[in-house]
């Protein structure tokens, strides 16, 4: 049995030494209690739904994910949400926007009833990246902590998405078929007999790629290595002649391109968008972030905890929508969420600390 | 004050000057390290050792005066341009980031990766085995190279700061109070690997103010009191009281 030990002893302490463990492990202990104790949970309508509902802050969670390992935060997101669906809605479909008649105006091919696709899509992940960009030049010029720069912008892109869509909520009612390949019912696993009443759609599949990529760009580039450096001590970083100011404002950058990519995913499912899009989603990521194992000061987190986190806050709403709890109906799901956050950070310390000890 | 050492020269600091503003933190101090041995470069508090030094490392360039190094004279504006000299400083506080693994902190900034067309990627086993081995060679003995930094002890840290210097190709190796934190038995760990950076060649500049870490691996010390040099004296030549008395002004040269 000596060789089962040492077995067990190695595997713990590989896996201990992964960010995810902690986050995952408790991910699949209350995954486990609500397949046993919560009515109605074990089917493939709710675990679907849980999926589906992350679409969206998924993305967001990713991005933030790499703003909190540098060290940095972004709370004007969701601001670059509503710019996105603005941009890609109006320019998508050539509708009847501010939008479509300026940028028509200025000589770009897309004009009212006569959408652009390419343009869209180019317009809605660059515009956030440059707006991510902004914030973090700001930070590295001023020296002003992230999370006041971005209070700041907050309110001043808020501010911009207005002033380029007119104020006006974009609703379309025309349904491109490429609207079905960004978020759309994803009827190829949806048919499968394994998952009958099933409900998972096809932004699932973008989130995963965005994952993958999040993934390979944290841990296995340079850059990755550069990120957690500046997150865990600046002055270790520079000491050894990395570009600290370069790194922290490309996570800026990247987590506004997640946002991007947030805002195309949205409006490809709701086709409608307005100025006070997803206000508050950044409050969500970071609390995904922290739930999946990041750590609020920098130099620690991972894309496949942050994801876990975030799934884990989309499971315990559907949980405790389906529990019925009279002192805790839907509306007071934030409350659920604010104790999911600190019992997290507590269990996530102990196991952080037994893993490094 | 006779400098004992035959080897060559591998740094000369000349009639350093440094102000700033209307302070004089160095006052024309001159400065020699030779090939094979250990400078202890002692001073109390202010005196100017971590100007001199900061000098050195780019961190601060000079009011006046000029550093030749390894034959040349040379201008070292940053400390990007000491590190392409040779010249590679362990700081106390500042070497490494507890929560990155051990491999990762050893080639930070010099990461090792695949590339496929436009696709890089790092080589984490052959960086995870160079470091383990590399450490090994100078004979820091770690568990396992993924294991993080936190996990070390405060010797154990400063070894590996230290192996990393050497392992890419200092030719003068700077240690800023390395033992100031350490225990006993830790400091004599790390004045062991000092030793062994000695026996390879490797010229090595030690600040500090704690007279008894010193006593036993320096070959010899340069004082340094009110930005001006005391003097350099070889090993035996002075004694610990005497050491001691001159850092603190309490008997004159």
């Amino acid at each position: 049995m000596h060789w089962a030990k040492n077995l067990v002893d190695s595997l713990s302490h590989r896996f201990g030494r992964s960010p995810v463990a902690g986050p995952l492990a408790t991910f699949v202990v209350v995954l486990l209690l609500c397949l046993l104790f919560v009515p109605n949970f074990g089917s493939w309508r709710t675990i679907s739904g849980i999926v589906t509902a992350v679409s969206i802050s998924g993305f967001v969670t990713i991005g933030i994910t790499f703003l909190m390992v540098a060290g940095e935060f972004d709370l004007s997101i969701g601001a670059m949400i509503a710019m996105s669906g603005y941009l890609f809605g109006a320019v998508a479909v050539g509708a009847d926007s501010q939008i479509t008649r300026g940028l028509g105006a200025a000589g770009l091919p897309v004009a009212e009833g006569s959408g652009n696709l390419a343009l869209a899509l180019i317009l809605a992940l660059t515009v956030p990246a440059l707006m991510g960009l902004v914030n973090g030049l700001i930070l590295v010029w001023t020296r002003i902590p992230s999370f006041i720069v971005t209070l700041g912008t907050r309110q001043i892109y808020r501010g911009l998405v207005w002033l380029t869509s007119g104020g006006v909520l974009l609703q379309t009612l025309g349904k491109p078929p490429i609207f079905n390949v960004f978020n759309g019912r994803f009827e190829l696993l949806n048919n499968l007999p394994l998952f009958e009443g099933a409900n998972f759609r096809t932004a699932t599949v973008w989130l995963l790629a965005a994952a993958f990529l999040g993934q390979y760009l944290l841990v296995h580039t340079r850059i990755g290595n550069h990120v957690f450096a500046v997150g865990g001590n600046v002055g270790a970083a520079t000491a050894q002649g990395i570009r600290t100011s370069r790194t922290k404002v490309l996570c800026f950058v990247f987590s506004g391109l997640m946002a991007g990519a947030a805002g195309v995913i949205s409006f490809s499912q709701f086709r409608s968008v307005r100025v006070a899009e997803q206000a508050g989603v950044e409050l969500t990521a970071i609390a995904a972030s922290v739930v999946g194992g990041a750590l609020l000061n920098g130099g620690y987190g991972s894309v496949w905890g942050a994801l876990v986190g975030i799934l884990m806050i989309s499971l315990l709403r559907s949980a405790v929508i389906l529990l019925d709890i009279p002192f805790i109906p839907a509306d007071n799901f934030p409350a659920v969420i604010g104790a999911t956050i600190i019992a997290s950070v507590i269990l996530n310390n102990y196991l952080r600390s037994r893993a490094s000890g | 004050m006779a400098e004992g050492n035959s080897q060559p020269v591998v740094v000369e600091m000349r009639q350093i000057e440094r102000r700033f503003g209307s302070v004089v933190a160095l006052r024309g101090v001159d400065f020699t390290v030779r090939k094979g041995e250990v400078r202890a470069l002692m001073g109390d508090n202010g005196a100017g050792k971590s100007t001199l030094i900061k000098v050195l490392t780019g961190v601060h360039t000079p009011t006046r005066g000029r550093i030749v190094f390894d034959g040349q004279q040379v201008v070292i504006n940053s400390p990007a341009d000491a590190r392409a000299l040779g010249i590679e400083t362990v700081y106390q506080d500042l070497a490494l980031v507890p929560l990155m693994s051990i491999w990762r902190n050893f080639f930070l900034g010099r990461e090792l990766h695949k590339q496929v067309g436009p696709v890089r990627w790092l080589r984490k086993k052959e960086m995870s085995e160079q470091c383990r081995k590399s450490l090994h060679d100078i004979g820091i003995e770690i568990r396992s190279a993924e294991d993080k930094v936190g996990t070390l002890s405060g010797g154990e840290r400063q070894s590996i700061a230290i192996g990393r210097a050497i392992h890419f190709g200092a030719k003068l190796l700077i240690l800023d109070e390395p033992t100031s934190a350490l225990s006993v038995a830790e400091t004599q760990k790390v004045l062991t690997y000092i030793e062994n950076a000695k026996d390879k060649g490797l010229p090595v500049i030690f600040i500090t103010h704690n007279v008894n870490h010193i006593y036993q691996v320096s070959d010899s010390y340069t004082i340094i009191r009110q930005g001006e040099k005391v003097g350099t004296y070889q090993k035996g030549d002075l004694s610990q009281q005497d050491i001691a008395d001159l850092i603190t002004g309490a008997r004159e040269k």
